[in-house]
């Protein structure tokens, strides 16, 4: 891996304003989100556990791992924008190899996906301190826990991200890779988990691993509850992050891979 | 500026796109000081026959080769061979410097180089806005200018006169007269017959991705009828009177 390389990317990826209109969306978005939980749970019917258990917490911090599809989407977008704008052909002529050049992408990316999740974890952190302010309420749990909690949202992130950049890789045109990674991971995902037999599958999925690892079970509660189906058992923390390892190695994979061996016409 | 030459040579190369057989057993060579233009209708396997040459489509068959090697294999790729290829490789919102600065580092040109290529394609007043206000030939200009970003001794390029206007054109013919003349070897397809005659020293041309004719203009056109006339009965199906077939022609 050539530092250099990776720096270059870094610098594609500031020398537009997309980062600045993504990162806030997903900023007034997760403290959106969490305040809406917080503010909302002793009011809510079926009632949600409030911010003052643990369990309240959790579903507000878990609720956030849901936004890591904008992340992955800036993942796709950093991608396919090499082909769409064609700049993917003076950086194969600058390094020929190309390998190094896509590895430094995915590496790079992968440090956004962080940053992102960073910019996340501290609205959600923010988020919570205020409801629980408003509310007049502690939290239900003490700021260590919370940390560890949020360190699993920006490692969700980090993941998404690196697989947006594997999915660009593998489909090139923007809007359908867009599309792509959109329908898998709010639609398939959810879809799934309500199909009895096929939602077995639901905990190796990205949006179940996530769950897991986020220890998030709302809404496969929620589907449970609706649908009268029984749920699979989400995996264990660990194992959830051992799938979502497994997801970005594929995505690495395959954005390393398909680019080096493809024509570029 | 003294340089050692480098040679272009393209030798047996096939290219087929799934059953469509883009270049077929195609051959010449573009040697330093001397432009050479690449001839044929849109379609005829130019721009594939460049990008086999500068490693970014894989052959099917024979090789195209910058010094002796594979673009590729080149220890500094940039530094020995600069390209523009379509009208637009750059991001739309960065703006010319920030694209010029991004491929110097990808490189590892030195940064001082982008205020030089800007210079010398005449940018510098518009490098800080962003590409996607450029006209046609701003982009050419770009195109160019990313092209000698690395000083090289062989440049290629593809329908470099494109959306250029006419003063454009005349600035451009200069221009690759003096990197010519500077003992770089240039290759510039085109379609374009009328402005490549007053460009180029020495002419390849394809033809439904085989190639029909090389060699100097003179060679080409002894009679002086005009590259135009001796283009278009190289590049046509009816038959052309025998005498006046050139070497190379075995395909149909």
């Amino acid at each position: 891996m050539t530092p250099r390389l990776v720096v270059v990317e870094i610098e594609k990826f500031f020398s537009t304003r997309a980062w600045f209109w993504t990162a806030l969306l997903l900023a007034v978005v997760a403290a959106g989100a969490v305040a809406v939980m917080g503010l909302a749970a002793p009011y809510s019917d079926p009632p949600l556990p409030g911010i003052d258990t643990d369990q309240g917490v959790r579903a507000a911090v878990g609720v956030t791992a849901l936004l890591a599809a904008v992340p992955a989407l800036v993942g796709v977008v950093g991608m396919t924008s090499e082909y769409q704008h064609q700049t993917i052909t003076p950086a194969f002529l600058a390094v020929p190899r190309r390998s190094p050049v896509v590895v430094a992408k995915v590496v790079a990316y992968a440090v956004i996906g962080a940053g992102y999740g960073v910019v996340a974890a501290a609205m959600v952190a923010a988020s919570l301190a205020g409801s629980a302010l408003v509310l007049d309420v502690p939290l239900g749990a003490g700021a260590p826990e919370i940390a560890g909690m949020l360190l699993r949202v920006v490692m969700a992130m980090t993941v998404y991200t690196m697989i947006g950049v594997g999915v660009g890789a593998l489909v090139r045109h923007q809007l359908t890779a867009i599309a792509v990674l959109g329908g898998a991971l709010y639609f398939l995902d959810q879809v799934l988990l309500v199909v009895p037999g096929v939602n077995t599958v639901y905990p190796y999925l990205p949006g179940g691993a996530t769950a897991a690892l986020t220890n998030f079970t709302l809404l496969a509660e929620q589907a449970g509850s609706e649908t009268g189906l029984a749920m699979p058992d989400l995996l264990s923390p660990g194992a959830g992050a051992a799938v979502l390892a497994g997801y970005a190695l594929a995505a690495v994979a395959v954005a390393v891979v398909l680019p080096v061996r493809r024509d570029v016409v | 500026m003294e340089r050692t030459g480098v040679t272009i040579r393209v030798e047996g190369l096939t290219k087929h796109f799934g059953k469509v057989a883009a270049v077929q057993d195609l051959s010449f060579t573009a040697g330093p000081g001397v432009i050479t233009g690449f001839l044929g209708p849109n379609g005829s396997g130019k721009t594939t026959t460049l990008r086999c040459l500068l490693g970014l489509v894989r052959p099917t068959g024979g090789e195209a080769v910058i010094g002796g090697r594979p673009y590729a294999r080149l220890a500094d790729p940039l530094r020995t061979a600069g390209a523009s290829l379509e009208a637009s490789n750059f991001h739309p919102a960065r703006s010319g410097r920030a694209h010029l600065r991004i491929q110097c580092r990808t490189a590892g040109i030195p940064q001082s180089r982008v205020d030089d290529v800007l210079e010398l394609t005449g940018l510098t007043d518009a490098a800080n806005r962003a590409t996607r206000g450029y006209s046609l030939g701003m982009r050419q200009r770009l195109n160019l200018a990313t092209a000698l970003l690395g000083d090289p001794s062989v440049l290629v390029l593809d329908e470099p006169s494109n959306g250029l206007d006419p003063a454009g054109i005349a600035w451009l013919r200069g221009f690759l007269r003096r990197l010519a003349d500077e003992g770089r070897t240039v290759l510039v397809s085109s379609h374009i017959l009328s402005e490549v005659q007053q460009t180029v020293d020495r002419v390849v041309v394809v033809y439904r991705g085989r190639g029909v004719a090389e060699g100097t203009l003179g060679e080409l056109d002894p009679e002086g009828e005009g590259l135009e006339r001796v283009f278009l009965r190289l590049t046509s199906d009816t038959p052309a009177e025998p005498a006046a077939r050139t070497s190379g022609r075995e395909d149909r």
